[in-house]
């Protein structure tokens, strides 16, 4: 890249109470620069492009190389993680928002802890007896490993979420990722003990049936999870435990 | 940093609330609304489709036709349980859906986000066109299931009006392209074609059925207002052929 | 009394492991953790995890990776932990695999094992390249369960900072500041867990994660524990470097087959692929014909240098040496190195099934840490540490693919003795010192917040990773290791002028990372005057004016105690359990 400077506009935000403002910051680019190195660098000297003194961003962030699902946010726009945002491929100057779905905490930080309720309410978990010595697991043919392999690679950022029209207040959508948890469990061999209550659980409101099939989560997520898959093989399979239970009384 | 908690701390929104597992009805009501949309409103677009098509061999045929599906057993309590009632049902529900989704197609501008988008306004469409078709066709005017040798002239006076054909042509195409997509949607979700391979594939399949349809209904649409039934009597002798037989029941 | 109240803090694979263990033995937890659990720093282990099941017929035993271990750590490990751990190395593979780990299978339906550095077996379990996260979402999923059933409570979003320790020194619970609010509390516990990981951040780049700053390390050593072998650091020898991180690049690339080589010609700017084999310098091979490009961390990071530096062959004169798999099929590539590969392509932009990729050694993990007993307690009672951040199973240079193992095992330990310790203790004299504690808490935050001067704290951060990197990693010489604890007293001096451009009292990310910098030049200094004090090479720690082992002087532990003085912290040894395993020279030219 030609210019020898990075402009970012960050939407910053003290409080949920209050206003949002845009930042505009001058960087100087170094190669290999993604857009947590350029935050990393504003918190080294917190001044706006027009000179003034700032606060550091508060943004999450952790490992750094996409694996955690830390830092999650929208850039020019569309959700994705800030780490494996390399600035040379992205058009400048780079707008960085916070998710939109997520109660927001501060400037580029929300609170993406209903993801984790959902998987408290379809018991994503294989209910082993305990953790005491029950010689070796269950066999489990490489076929089937190369099926749930990819759904436990999610790493929770969000990002389907972010991104699925159907996920907001009014639905209270459980979303993708959950969805794809379900699926992961149900497939294997001690986890299906559960299957039907997760299936029951994704009948609820909120469930598998709020999908509007608009395949965004498919086309966002960075761990390119199997999403569409995942959501189209549980509703059947709600579906005729629905189907089941009613005729079962 | 107090040890207590800072007076003024700020208060944040509660956010997506998480899934009510197991509770409350909405999977009932919206599966019966995806189910709905193929039977029987899908059936009857079909049917419907066909009966239209009649219309290409002339004014008698299609009062034939009409005429058929009248003398159906039971014909009123079809048309109510299997036709208005349903789509009043798809369709109210169908625009709860709408406002209760937000549509992204700016930020995210991908084939599946148009689809989902356009399924919602081809619904609007319908939903405008079938509420003043069914008026005007059904309930106004000439009562054709005791006159369905006026069915054709009927419908050729509505389309002389330049502007009643814009609607009928953009609701005929946006029908079909909700049909068919909706078609594809229901596979999906229900699980039918649970591989992209699959789905990819019915994709194909539907988009070429939905043009089929489509094609169907503007020659229909032609048969109207073309050349070739110009000023169609006002009541039609209506030819005694056998007339097709198709399933479900009707009322133009 | 009721049943006992544990506090473990850190959701990483071993505070996990603890939390699982209490609970099933009835106990209750309060889990402390500054990021969700599942976004911990274990997720970024790639490799896999040892275990000698010897399901490859080669005749592997519990006993051949238990002298692997003692030979790859230098003999500076004590021996009857790790043996303890290499014995129960196979049934905690099974323990995961019953979890629902995703372990890459054999056609029969078995787990697949690979090889890693500093073995000849085939030992090391694995999931795709993303072992590590693979292992931690068991561990968060077990764990979630008992947070269903209302066995323990989270407290995500939450920074210990220190110790409540009573008027005989016994801990009584911990006082933690709230990242959001930024509220200050102090929570009462029978018996504390840490398992806060390692300390890379003191590096400034690193292959550690963001939260990875040895402050809660560094929180209980100015409080009395003890730190040992802060010395060792395991430098890993194929990182990517960054802007903002080293990106580890797994040994399982090597396990698979990689190679290491760099043009034989110095500054050879042909591309990698036109390079003929002839003009390869495949040097770890040559160097090493018995175990190549498997040979121990600390061997190949320092042949790497080597080649670098002496040798002046890096590609393009710069300091980065090929890693080649462009040898291997791409399906095999995708099948177990999967997810590597895929970072190495997004933040590299170059895909390494056709072009091979540079790297470069970057600091890796901490094998010294607080100084734990054979129960995993420290030397403050009440006061347990697990995982990285503590000492014990490493010795002076850790073998891949055995932290994960040390993190689950050393839980696993740590929660049932947390437990037991926490069933006989008596109750505290009046407020067990929770008043105290948390008003000396508030004083530093309010000073901390209040105070003027002109130092940005992410600078002093920059300078300290900057002198630590340049003088306590690979290359150890006197003078430097002076030199760079001179600077960190001088940082800890400039520390006192911090002056913090947010002074907010809502998610102020710089007061909490002002708060674990001064923790983390503390800790520098224990590292720094660890390696100054130890005149030899051994493992991860080198000195080329003293190249040689020796035994007589130096087979001991390091301990290091706070002083609170200027001079720095005070220094100790102590015998090293060798009763299984005699000493002797480590070579990995020939087989042992």
């Amino acid at each position: 890249m030609a210019n020898k400077t990075v402009q970012l506009e960050i939407k910053r935000q003290a409080t949920p109470d209050a206003p949002a403002v845009w930042e505009k910051f001058d960087l100087e680019w170094r190669p290999g620069m993604n857009v947590t190195s350029a935050l990393m660098e504003i918190a080294a000297n917190p001044v706006t492009a027009d000179g003034h003194s700032t606060t550091p961003v508060t943004y999450d962030s952790n490992c750094l190389e996409e694996i955690c699902g830390s830092c999650a946010m929208r850039i020019n726009g569309k959700a994705r993680m800030a780490c494996s945002a390399l600035v040379e491929n992205i058009e400048q100057p780079i707008r960085i928002e916070p998710l939109s779905k997520f109660p927001l905490v501060r400037d580029l930080q929300v609170d993406r802890s209903v993801l984790f309720e959902n998987l408290k309410a379809v018991k994503a978990w294989v209910p082993i007896d305990g953790t005491y010595d029950l010689g070796a697991g269950p066999r489990l043919f490489p076929q089937d490993q190369e099926v749930n392999y990819p759904l436990s690679n999610c790493i929770s950022c969000t990002c389907c979420m972010e991104v699925c029209p159907q996920f907001n207040e009014e639905t209270g959508f459980v979303g993708a990722a959950t969805i794809a948890q379900v699926r992961l469990f149900n497939n294997h061999p001690t986890g299906k003990v559960l299957k039907e209550e997760r299936l029951r659980a994704l009948a609820g409101d909120g469930g598998v049936q709020e999908c509007g099939y608009a395949q965004n989560c498919v086309e966002v997520c960075p761990k390119q999870l199997p999403l569409t898959n995942a959501i189209s093989d549980v509703s059947r399979e709600v579906l005729l435990q629905k189907a089941k239970d009613f005729l079962r009384g | 940093m107090a040890t207590a908690q800072n007076p003024s701390t700020p208060t944040m929104r509660p956010g997506v609330q998480p899934l009510r597992a197991g509770q409350g009805t909405t999977f009932l009501w919206r599966k019966l609304h995806s189910l709905l949309g193929i039977v029987p409103i899908g059936a009857f677009l079909l049917e419907h489709l066909l009966s239209n098509f009649e219309a290409l061999k002339g004014p008698a045929a299609y009062g034939a036709q009409v005429k058929f599906l009248n003398s159906l057993p039971l014909v009123r309590v079809l048309e109510w349980v299997f036709i208005f009632l349903p789509i009043l049902y798809h369709g109210l529900y169908g625009v709860y859906i709408w406002l209760r989704g937000k549509s992204n197609i700016v930020y995210y501008p991908w084939a599946g986000n148009w689809m989902y988008t356009a399924q919602r306004y081809t619904g609007l469409i319908a939903i405008l066109y079938i509420g003043q078709h069914v008026l005007r066709q059904r309930f106004m005017g000439i009562s054709l299931p005791e006159n369905p040798g006026a069915a054709f002239a009927k419908v050729q006076h509505e389309l002389a009006n330049p502007w009643m054909l814009a609607v009928y042509i953009i609701a005929m195409i946006a029908i079909c392209w909700h049909f068919a997509y909706g078609i594809w949607l229901f596979a999906a979700k229900w699980g039918i074609t649970p591989g992209t391979t699959a789905r990819k594939r019915f994709g194909y399949i539907c988009a070429a059925f939905g043009l089929a349809l489509a094609i169907m209904g503007l020659a229909s649409i032609w048969a109207f207002v073309g050349p070739t039934y110009r000023n169609a009597p006002d009541i039609a002798p209506l030819s005694y052929l056998a007339a097709p037989v198709h399933a479900g029941s009707h009322t133009v | 009394m009721a049943s006992p109240r544990i506090i473990v803090v850190g959701g990483g694979l071993a505070g996990l492991a603890a939390v699982i263990k209490i609970a099933e033995a009835g106990g209750s937890v309060d889990l402390f953790s500054i990021v969700p659990v599942k976004r911990s720093h274990s997720v970024c282990a790639q490799g896999g995890i040892n275990a000698a099941k010897d399901l490859k017929g080669e005749g592997d035993s519990t006993d051949k990776h238990f002298d692997d271990t003692i030979y790859g750590g230098d003999f500076l490990a004590n021996q009857t932990p790790v043996k303890a751990m290499c014995e129960a190395a196979p049934g905690i593979i099974d323990l995961l695999d019953r979890m629902g780990v995703p372990f890459n299978r054999t056609p029969e339906g078995l787990l697949d094992f690979r090889r890693f550095g500093g073995t000849l077996y085939q030992r090391t379990a694995f999931a795709g390249a993303t072992t590590g996260q693979q292992l931690l979402y068991a561990l968060d999923e077990q764990v979630r369960r008992h947070e269903a059933e209302g066995k323990v409570k989270k407290y995500e979003g939450w920074e210990f900072l220190s110790a409540v320790l009573d008027s005989k020194g016994v801990a009584r619970g911990i006082t933690a500041l709230d990242l959001r609010t930024m509220e200050l509390r102090s929570f009462p516990a029978d018996a504390i867990i840490l398992a806060t990981g390692g300390i890379g951040a003191i590096f400034g780049k690193s292959t550690n994660s963001v939260v990875c700053t040895g402050s809660a390390q560094s929180a209980i050593f100015q409080q009395g524990a003890w730190y040992a072998n802060g010395e060792f650091i395991q430098v890993h020898p194929t990182a990517i470097p960054g802007e903002d991180k080293l990106r580890l690049m797994s040994e399982s690339a090597r396990g698979e087959g990689g190679r290491v080589w760099v043009p034989r010609k110095p500054g050879d700017s042909r591309p990698a692929k036109q390079i003929p084999e002839a003009e390869r310098f495949y040097f770890l091979e040559e160097w090493y014909p018995k175990y190549g490009n498997l040979v121990p961390r600390d061997i190949a990071t320092r042949a790497i240098h080597r080649v670098v530096y002496q040798e002046g062959l890096g590609i393009d004169g710069q300091p980065m040496v090929y890693l080649d798999l462009t040898h291997i099929d791409r399906a095999t590539l995708d099948r177990k190195l999967g997810g590597i590969l895929e970072i190495y392509e997004k933040f590299v932009g170059v895909d390494p099934h056709v072009e091979p990729m540079k790297i470069f050694p970057g600091m890796h993990y901490t094998m010294g840490g607080i100084w734990v007993d054979f129960n995993q307690m420290t030397n403050i009672p009440g006061i347990f540490a697990a995982g990285e951040c503590e000492y014990q199973y490493h010795g002076a240079n850790r073998l891949g693919a055995n932290s994960l193992v040390s993190c689950i095992f050393g839980g696993f330990h740590a929660g049932p003795n947390a437990l037991n310790y926490a069933k006989n203790l008596p109750a505290p004299e009046g407020d067990g010192g929770h008043a105290a504690e948390l008003a000396r808490q508030a004083e530093i935050n309010t000073r901390l917040i209040k105070n003027e001067g002109g130092e940005n704290p992410f600078k002093l951060w920059r300078e300290l990773g900057q002198i630590m990197t340049e003088h306590v990693t690979v290359i150890r010489f006197n003078k430097g290791l002076q030199k760079a604890d001179e600077k960190i007293v001088s940082l800890i001096e400039r520390y006192k002028r911090i002056n913090l451009s947010d002074k907010s009292q809502w998610a102020n990310t710089s007061f909490a990372f002002a708060r674990q910098l001064k923790n983390m030049l503390e800790i520098s200094r224990v590292v720094t005057l660890g390696a100054l004090q130890r005149d030899e090479s051994r493992g991860a720690h080198y000195k080329p004016d003293f190249p040689d082992r020796n035994d007589e002087k130096f087979l001991k532990t390091t301990k290091a105690s706070y002083s609170g003085d200027v001079v720095g912290p005070r220094f100790e040894f102590e015998e090293v359990d060798t009763q299984y395993i005699k000493p002797r020279p480590r070579r990995y030219d020939v087989a042992k």
